[in-house]
């Protein structure tokens, strides 16, 4: 479940391209302010430009279009929903009816300018999460003077959520094979919320036991690491380029 | 500090330690004393819930609120100065890798406590390159600890400890929950460890055919400690097996079993190493370069008696 999903984000972090030589923590800059640059326009030309960038990128990038398009098909369908929601509900101009259903002019028009918006964003943190290991990203977040809980949280929770999946997997595997069936029925709900209760104990008891490895190492409020980041010059002008175009969408 | 030349020093005075969580009635550990000198190597043994992770985590100055003196290299453990001094002796390497290892990559995980104890970056990747050649793992630097085995979890573990040279390690359960293989390697890793370092180990462990191999002294704890002294002589005390529901090592057995059968020899052997000595100097004394097994009536009586002994009855 959580185990596969995991394991696929960093599947295609070890290709070449340039998106992947992009130094991670100039690459958070770039793209994170693309990202909230495109969130904010209103107008649908320099959107599907904004659109069409993100694709030139995601090109770029060498990763697999089959991978991206599976990675993407869940947040679609809510983008999709949105649209049909949109389109339908803005009163305005009315471009046709069937029936009782009212398409209007204006409802389009956000419709689309939410689905442009939506992709552009969506292909970015694809591609920033895709293309760099989690670690980097992470200690990118770091050097960046990102708060230390925050990165603290990302980072227990990226080690964590694979060890708790499986403890998950193998309570549901140990009840599968006492003749439990996943059904809608009161006894299986019954059965899931007390291993969910237990799997809660559990969690909090390794928290302590983590805790205390943890300070067994010297541990005391703050994880220190070491990275190999070198910001070359070729880092620094594309860096300069994504926020110059982030900003041009505006002008 | 100078504590070389010091022949009576000692890493680790523990006297009348009492220990109770705070969510339990009873006490986990009652008056306890050890007194652990420099480069010993120590294993200490008892039926689960004895106490022992809770010793260890003691002697690591992680559990606060205890009853009793626990002094390291001579300084006590109290208040939070000597705590950041304890973590600098002091390593342990816990029972599950999982609890141990919470880091993104193996290289940060290794890295974290040298980064912790302050030293510079250099330093700090010297360490980590030796800590995991050590162990022959120097391919791993970059691997997610979740995609490698438990066996090369622990090692890795291991090597998290190694990495800050440690001058006491201890040690929760090394060799449980391994295959084999995997048990094999990390005994000898242990035997390796004790030979080429200075360092004092104290092992927690339920593996009695390894402890001959790893320790020179065995503290057989249940709440308090019951008995001490070298694994022979804690292992011939067949009354003290019985009372603390311990087993004799598998190599002892046999021997044992072979006396039956009219193999003479006056100090049962205790491991595989000991085993080849022991008969090649049998061997090598007795007349015709062999030796002589027979059954005679008192074999069938013997075997008997050592069945009862080591028998565990299960009854409705």
């Amino acid at each position: 479940m959580v185990n596969e999903m995991m394991r696929d984000v960093d599947k295609y972090t070890a290709l070449n391209s340039y998106i992947h030589r992009f130094d991670p923590r100039a690459k958070i800059i770039s793209f994170i302010s693309l990202i909230f640059s495109v969130v904010f326009l209103s107008d649908i030309r320099t959107t599907a430009l904004c659109l069409a960038v993100s694709l030139v990128l995601l090109i770029i990038s060498k990763i697999p279009l089959r991978f991206t398009l599976r990675k993407l098909m869940f947040p679609s369908v809510f983008i999709i929903f949105i649209f049909i929601a949109l389109s339908l509900t803005v009163p305005g101009e009315a471009l046709f009816r069937f029936y009782i259903i009212t398409v209007t002019y204006e409802g389009l028009y956000e419709g689309v300018l939410i689905v442009l918006r939506a992709f552009s964003a969506l292909i970015l943190a694809f591609l920033l999460v895709s293309t760099t290991r989690f670690d980097d990203i992470i200690k990118a977040l770091n050097s960046l003077r990102f708060p230390k809980p925050l990165t603290q949280i990302l980072m227990l929770s990226y080690r964590y959520a694979f060890v708790f999946s499986d403890e998950i997997e193998r309570m549901l595997t140990a009840m599968q094979a006492r003749g439990f069936r996943m059904e809608a029925k009161m006894h299986s709900l019954k059965a899931i919320g007390k291993a969910l209760g237990m799997l809660f104990v559990r969690c909090s008891e390794r928290s302590e036991r983590v805790y205390e490895a943890m300070l067994s190492r010297g541990y005391s409020s703050e994880i220190k690491t070491l990275s190999n980041f070198n910001m070359r010059a070729v880092d620094y002008v594309l860096c300069m380029l994504f926020l110059l175009f982030a900003v041009f969408l505006h002008w | 500090m100078s504590h070389k030349g010091d022949k009576k020093e000692y890493a680790v005075v523990v006297r009348n330690l009492s220990f109770r969580y705070s969510n339990q009635d009873a006490n986990v550990l009652e008056s306890v004393n050890l007194d652990i000198k420099r480069g010993e190597k120590v294993a200490i043994v008892g039926p689960n819930g004895a106490g022992k992770t809770t010793l260890l985590l003691n002697i690591n100055g992680i559990l606060r609120g205890y009853e009793g003196y626990i002094e390291i290299f001579g300084r006590r453990i109290d208040g939070r100065r000597s705590r950041k001094e304890i973590v600098r002796d002091v390593g342990m390497v816990f029972q599950d890798p999982d609890d141990q290892l919470f880091m993104p990559t193996v290289f940060d995980d290794v890295a974290f406590g040298p980064l912790n104890l302050g030293l510079s970056e250099d330093e700090v990747r010297t360490r980590v390159k030796e800590a995991l050649r050590m162990l022959h793992i120097e391919d791993y630097e970059d691997k997610n600890p979740h995609r490698l085995s438990f066996g090369e979890r622990k090692k890795i573990a291991l090597a998290t400890v190694l990495a800050m040279k440690p001058r006491i390690l201890l040690l929760d359960e090394p060799t449980a929950n391994l295959d084999p293989r995997s048990r094999s390697e990390l005994i000898s890793i242990l035997k390796w460890l004790n030979e080429s370092n200075d360092f004092t180990m104290i092992i927690a462990t339920h593996d009695v055919n390894a402890i001959p191999d790893i320790a020179d002294r065995v503290f057989v704890l249940n709440r308090r400690i019951i008995a001490e002294g070298t694994p022979r002589e804690i292992f011939s005390d067949a009354e003290l097996m019985e009372k603390t529901n311990l087993e004799v090592p598998d190599v002892m057995k046999l021997f044992e079993l072979l006396r039956c059968f009219g193999f003479n020899c006056d100090e049962l052997p205790l491991s595989i190493d000991d085993a080849v000595e022991a008969l090649t100097k049998i061997i090598e004394t007795s007349d015709g370069r062999h030796i002589h097994l027979h059954i005679h009536e008192h074999t069938h009586h013997g075997v008997e008696r050592l069945r009862e002994r080591w028998k565990y009855e299960h009854h409705l």
